[in-house]
């Protein structure tokens, strides 16, 4: 095994010796208290003796080389064994040298040498304070602004004519990139955070499920037809349908229906469901309060009014909080989505999100089989309140809710 | 330089000897039995529980210092503790005849003395006073500790409550007479007339001097002992003290009833050793001390030795010297004669004296020599001398307990407030007059030729076509000065200035023209050329009450009243607990065209000391305005002036400088020319070659430089300056200051931590070179010049299209005079 020969550290202040001497050379067999070479500080000299027997495979610094102490200095080890090098900034107070980003080295004969000072003048940037800030108001690449001040430092100036000459908005135009940056608004800035946070602070998964919507859809049809009949008659949409029944199992599954507080979990009495809506403005989440109240007609007459409300933007704030709603619903069907993992609205336990309809072959009895139309059920819960177990039965209890639709 | 003195050469130049009189030493021969005229056995015997109460207080402080512990009570002091043992009889005798208005000044081992003057006071003062005077100070916070369980009468209460002030402010404790912040080397009580002691050996030299001047000058009752050792005949403000209180001019000169000496009496307390140097003998050449005298003026400053072991001698000198100060005969030299049983301190180890000798002097012991006297009269049995031993061990053991108790004492309270100490630095007060009275002068304001001449002045340096005022008619600089200076002289009866050829020849710089025919001698004099005196005095004069200007005429002497500025102006406020005040007012010019030693900015020196307020105005408005905030505070004020600008008229303040009063606050820079693209910042006279370099930048670089004149150094608002560097981003600072270690970096510093984020380069200074200043007619190289500025902003800050620099600011250059020192 090769073993590092370390510059030792000679006094609390000694930072580097210099070797005065070797007296051995590369490739030379040593005895265990041979001289391996000599080495001073500013205030005296020492030898090193070797620790071991062996070859000195390989020797880092030259006579005259100032070495920082505790640095691997030679490698003693037995005739073409392979060792490791040393590369700067890998000195360990206990004298081991572990290196971090190894670059083996086989070939004995290969030169090796210490690295040099890790960074340059040439890589460096010289920008004021002032100027630095500014380029980031603008979010100018400082790395593509040539500095006129002294010794070439980017000064206000420098960021000042870059602007004048590409007009008051800061487009940087390269041949390759164009793009343009745009401040955040309020709301995105809300639905990053709150995005953000879900998934940084909870332990979300997500669970796919398909459910036969043949009754589904059937009962809109009725509904369609009674709407030629009487345009006047509620027009209740798969959507509401699918909400009357996320109520219904929802009763059967309070633990879904709770939030999670960190030191209890909070389950509701009512339902209070939210439901996502696409604005202008970005998404928005209402929650139609004690939707469990509401027979289907009143739950589609609240679920339409709301997302109006929303898309107007005259919805009451306190509905669109998080705490608002003690479970939700996204639906991105109407969009052709096949399965998503929806993100939950903290501090929410889960989020069912509605995937399109599909047609899918299926057993129809008697060996017939025939394609049947079904939708995709992605429900994301927090594994900190609810088990898989759980979570995976009141999945099930959506998807017979809905096979077994009824509105009543 | 009086007209009226002529020096006639016929008299001067007479071949003549000098002769000396005779200067008794140890002359005091009486007995006991003749002293019985002059005392009760009551007071016989209270000079000896005098005596052995300091004896007892310095023998537990040093064992406290040497074995952590005085009768079973533990402690430890870390701080300084210069005992006194051995020189109780000197304490005792000089305070004895002594009332709480005659003041006494000390040194760093005046333990004795200021207890030795307490319970003098104490005798005398009335009940009433005294309970006056214990619950009013500090609220009575020291009384309430000593006043709990007593049951005695209020004499013996004002003795617990002396020895625990002064103890507690040797312990640094915020029921001590100063806070805790004099500490054993600064402790004093003004009311008992103690005033401070000095770390500084000979520091009381001169400040005593000036206290003197305090009582003359306002005709207040009592005398001043400076009471210092016999090493400080060595220091140089000793003997500029000495020079200071015995100017002819007191006897020749001041008017009425101010003629006549200083009442004021050098108490040398010759122990005979200055730390380990034996001063007759080794380190001084006079023998005996009381010699000195005969070289100081005529009368020899009565110089005496008098025995300092034997009380009673001391008090017989006191009482003899006293009638000659009352006939203003003074001041006096006492030479007495004394012995440090104690060590310098408690690590002395007495390697520089033998066993022998220091067992001599306790064969002769002050204190057992009179109390066997006593006894032998028949004045006190031996065992009542020892029931006064035992009471005050007794006592102390009680006051050393209060005093040490965290609780009881505690020391001033620096986690709740860590800037009480800071709040004690200035007293930021403002007083139209330091006493209510009329002041002193000799004609009306109005009647004054140069009050009447400036009516007749322009008051802005342009008159109303646009035309330059020409000198003659300019109103100039120093008429600011001296409108703020005379302003309140009429107003304030205890101002007085005094410096060299302040009088006759109006001050160096003509600031002071005028004042002669306004002030009566006593008010305005001449100095010996003495500028640690100079200043020292003023000192003196402060604490006691009085509002003064000192001049030092150039910058360069304040090399000369080094100790007087940097370690005795700006200490005593904060060291007193804030209880004196000291509104001194120093007027230092920055010299022009006479090389090396007259010609250099000290403001940075200065600056960095704290308790020192520093302006340094450059315009007229601007130096009455600071003159006049300067004279209306109580806060020492070093005032730069600059000869430069002395007759410069006043170009930035529309409509001139006002004729009534107004103040410019100390501590608020002013934008002298706006701007928006560069700030510059300078102090003092750098302003006019700064306006300058604003203009070329304006004119041939299109760069608007905004200049602000700091005004003052200590305090600064930076907020106008940060203000503008946060418009500018950029930022020059100049003076003539050498630009190592000058206040501009300090300045520089700041900012940059203060405005860092809207910097667009580095603050650049631009000061002086660091060399000597060579002859005027090569200051050019010296001084900053617009160029520089121009050269330094194109270098260092933003490259200026079409500038060719004259003048190297590259980092190479810069690193090269660094490493060479200059």
């Amino acid at each position: 095994m090769a073993i590092p020969v370390i510059m030792p550290k000679q006094g609390q202040s000694v930072e580097t010796c210099i070797i005065t001497r070797w007296f051995k050379s590369k490739g030379e067999p040593v005895s265990a208290g041979d001289i391996l070479f000599s080495y001073e500080t500013d205030k005296a000299a020492f030898d090193l003796e070797s620790p071991s027997d062996g070859i000195l495979l390989e020797i880092f610094f030259a006579e005259g080389a100032e070495v920082p102490v505790l640095q691997n200095v030679a490698i003693l080890g037995s005739a073409g064994e392979s060792f490791v090098a040393p590369a700067t900034g890998m000195i360990h107070n206990t004298g081991v040298t572990e290196p971090a980003s190894p670059s083996a080295v086989t070939d004995p004969g290969a030169s090796v040498a210490p690295a040099g000072p890790a960074g340059n003048e040439q890589g460096r940037i010289r920008i004021s304070p002032r100027a630095r800030r500014l380029a980031q108001s603008k979010s100018l690449d400082i790395n593509q602004i040539s500095g006129s001040g002294p010794y070439g430092r980017i000064i206000t100036r420098d960021i000042d004519d870059l602007l004048t000459r590409q007009g008051p908005i800061a487009i940087e135009k390269q041949a390759a990139d164009v793009f343009t940056d745009m401040p955040l608004t309020n709301v995105r800035k809300l639905i990053a955070r709150a995005m953000h946070s879900s998934l940084q602070n909870s332990a979300q998964l997500t669970h796919h499920m398909s459910a036969d919507v043949r009754k589904l859809l059937e009962a809109r049809k009725k509904i369609k037809e009674e709407l030629v009949k009487d345009p006047k008659a509620a027009d209740i949409t798969l959507n509401d349908m699918i909400c009357w029944c996320i109520i219904k199992a929802l009763k059967k599954f309070p633990g879904a229906n709770s939030h999670f507080l960190d030191d209890r979990i909070r389950t509701f009495s009512g339902i209070h469901l939210g439901i996502a809506v696409d604005t202008e403005r970005g998404l928005m989440v209402p929650s139609i309060k004690d939707a469990d109240r509401m027979d289907l007609r009143n739950l589609s007459g609240a679920l339409r009014a709301a997302a109006t409300a929303c898309r107007q933007g005259k919805i009451d704030p306190e509905l669109i909080k998080s705490t608002s709603a003690s479970f939700t619903v996204s639906n991105l069907g109407n969009y052709g989505v096949e399965i998503f993992t929806p993100v939950i609205n903290l501090p929410q336990v889960a989020i069912l999100g509605v995937c399109t309809i599909m047609n899918r072959p299926a057993d129809l009895g008697n060996s017939t089989f025939g394609f049947i139309p079904v939708m995709g059920l992605s429900l994301t819960y927090d594994h900190r309140a609810i088990d898989g177990g759980p979570a995976t039965l009141f999945l099930r209890e959506i998807k017979e809710q809905i096979e077994q639709f009824t509105n009543s | 330089m009086p007209k009226n003195q002529n020096i006639d050469p016929k008299v001067v130049r007479q071949a003549r000897f000098l002769e000396f009189g005779k200067i008794p030493v140890n002359q005091y021969s009486r007995t006991i039995d003749q002293e019985r005229a002059n005392f009760t056995n009551e007071d016989f015997i209270r000079i000896y529980r005098d005596m052995v109460i300091i004896r007892e207080f310095e023998t537990m402080l040093n064992l406290i210092k040497t074995k952590n512990e005085y009768n079973g009570i533990p402690y430890n002091h870390p701080g300084p503790a210069h005992l006194s043992v051995g020189q109780e009889a000197a304490a005792v005798g000089m305070a004895y005849t002594l009332g709480a208005d005659d003041y006494i000044f000390g040194s760093h081992r005046s333990h004795g003395e200021i207890l030795a003057k307490g319970l003098s006071a104490i005798n005398k003062l009335t009940e009433d006073e005294l309970y006056t005077i214990m619950s009013g100070y500090f609220g009575g916070s020291a009384l309430k500790v000593v006043e709990k369980g007593f049951a005695g009468p209020v004499r013996e209460l004002a003795v617990s409550f002396l020895l625990y002030g002064a103890l507690a402010e040797i312990f640094a404790r915020e029921n001590g007479f100063n806070k805790g912040l004099g500490g054993s080397m600064h402790a004093f009580f003004t009311p008992f007339g103690i005033y401070p002691n000095n770390a500084i050996v000979g520091g009381s030299g001169d400040i005593s001097v000036g206290a003197a001047l305090y009582k003359k000058i306002n005709r207040k009752p009592g005398i001043i002992v400076c009471n210092i050792g016999d090493a400080s005949m060595g220091c140089g403000p000793v003997w500029e003290g000495i020079s200071f209180a015995t100017m002819d001019q007191y006897n020749t000169l001041w008017e009425g009833d101010y003629r006549g000496g200083l009442p004021l009496i050098f108490n040398f307390m010759n122990n005979q050793y200055g730390m380990g140097g034996q001063t007759a003998g080794e380190t001084m050449g006079y023998g005996i001390l009381a010699r000195i005298g005969a070289g100081v003026n005529p009368e020899m400053m009565h110089a005496e030795r008098v025995d300092g072991y034997n009380p009673l001698a001391v008090i017989d000198a006191f009482r003899r010297k006293r009638e000659i100060l009352d006939h203003k005969k003074g001041p006096v030299l006492l030479d007495t004669l004394t012995y440090r049983i104690s060590g310098h301190s408690p690590s002395d180890a007495s390697s520089y004296r033998s066993k022998e000798e220091i067992e001599a002097w306790m064969n002769e012991d002050s204190i057992t020599e009179y109390g066997k006297t006593m006894t032998a009269a028949g004045i006190a049995g031996s065992d009542q001398l020892e029931e006064i031993k035992l009471e005050t061990s007794e006592l102390l053991s009680h006051i050393l307990k209060l005093s040490i108790d965290d609780k009881i004492s505690p020391r001033l309270d620096l986690d709740s407030d860590p800037d009480s100490i800071g709040k004690m630095m200035f007293s930021n007060a403002a007083a139209d007059r330091m006493e209510d009275r009329v002041p002193e002068v000799l004609i009306p304001m109005e009647e004054n030729p140069r009050v009447k001449s400036l009516k007749t002045k322009e008051r802005f340096f342009i008159d109303k076509a646009g035309n330059p005022v020409s000198k003659v008619k300019l109103y100039q600089l120093r008429d600011g000065l001296f409108e703020a200076i005379i302003d309140r002289f009429y107003k304030d009866p205890t101002l007085a200035a005094w410096g060299e050829e302040n009088r006759d020849w109006g001050g160096a710089f003509a600031v002071y023209r005028g004042l002669t025919e306004a002030l009566p001698y006593h008010r305005l004099f001449n100095s010996p050329i003495s500028e640690g005196a100079i200043v020292g005095t003023a000192i003196g004069y402060g604490m006691c009450g009085g509002r003064v200007i000192a001049e030092i005429m150039y910058c360069d002497f304040l090399g000369r009243s080094g100790d007087e500025v940097l370690n005795q102006l700006p200490k005593w406020q904060a060291m007193s607990g804030n209880i004196i005040k000291m509104p001194v007012v120093v007027r230092v010019s920055v010299g022009s065209k006479y090389g090396a030693q007259h010609s250099q900015d000290w403001s940075s020196i200065v600056a960095h000391i704290p308790g020192l307020k520093v302006v340094f105005p450059a315009t007229p408005f601007d130096a009455k305005g600071l003159m006049n905030s300067a004279l209306q505070g109580t806060d020492p004020v070093i005032f730069f002036e600059s000869q430069r600008i002395y007759d410069i008229g006043e170009m930035f303040h529309e409509g001139g400088v006002p004729e009534g009063y107004y103040e410019v606050p100390i501590g608020e820079p002013d934008i002298k020319r706006p701007g928006k693209d560069l700030t510059i910042l300078s102090i003092g006279a750098t302003l006019y070659p700064v306006i300058k370099a604003a203009g070329i930048l304006e004119q041939k670089y299109g760069v608007s430089a905004e200049v602000i004149d700091a005004r003052s150094l200590v305090p600064f608002n930076y907020e106008p300056v940060l203000e503008s560097v946060r418009k500018t981003g950029k930022l020059v600072l100049a003076s003539d200051a050498s630009s190592r270690g000058s206040f501009l970096k300090e300045m520089a510093q700041t900012i940059t931590e203060l405005a860092f984020d809207w910097l667009d380069a580095p603050p650049v200074v631009v000061g002086s070179r660091n060399w000597i200043i060579p002859a005027h007619e090569m200051e050019n190289y010296f001084f900053p010049q617009p160029f520089w500025i121009i050269d330094a902003i194109h270098e260092k800050i933003i490259p200026l299209a079409g500038h060719q620099p004259g003048s190297d600011f590259s980092h190479g250059k810069s690193i090269l005079l660094n490493k060479g020192g200059v």
